[in-house]
């Protein structure tokens, strides 16, 4: 809850930015226009490369993973020895 | 598999980044440099500044909705087996 009030508020101050802007007509009106755009453009360049990033150093224990393998196969053999069906390897 | 990864994410980012500067350059900070400036020579007319994204979102769009749809169809083939 608290989180979408701070995306309102972060729209409502950019709006009200870009009004501002489209009021005071410093700088010719068709590259104000384009601001949105830019806006959403940005976004999506921020989402690209957060997805970049996340694969990059994506986190992975090898070492981990060893001996969660060897974890399984111990209690693979104790289960065929009480006589439990777990199926082949 | 790891390394596959890795320069898939190195390409992304890079990818994110480029767009990003050459967009910055081409909205922001063109309006500001003289129309007969040679730079002027690297950057397509304004309106397509527009018409570029506008066009890669709904060629997204349209393209999540297919899937979308595609994924609904295919699960409810499974359920009706």
């Amino acid at each position: 809850m608290k989180h979408i009030v701070k995306i309102i508020t972060l729209l409502v101050t950019i709006s009200a930015l870009w009004t501002g802007l489209l009021q005071m007509s410093l700088v010719p009106r068709s590259h104000i226009w384009l601001l949105p755009i830019y806006f959403i453009v940005a976004l999506g360049c921020y989402g690209l490369l957060m997805v970049g990033i996340g694969l990059m150093r994506f986190p992975t224990c090898p070492k981990e993973a060893l001996l969660l393998q060897q974890d399984i196969s111990e209690a693979k053999e104790f289960l065929k020895q009480s006589g439990i069906d777990v199926g082949s390897d | 598999m790891e390394l596959a990864d890795r320069a898939v994410g190195f390409l992304l980012s890079m990818i994110s980044l480029s767009i990003f500067t050459y967009y910055t350059f081409w909205v922001i900070i063109l309006p500001f440099v003289d129309s007969d400036h040679f730079i002027h020579k690297y950057f397509l007319p304004q309106e397509y500044a527009i018409l570029i994204p506008v066009f890669a979102g709904v060629v997204l769009l349209s393209f999540l909705c297919v899937f979308i749809g595609l994924v609904m169809l295919k699960s409810k083939k499974k359920k009706a087996q």
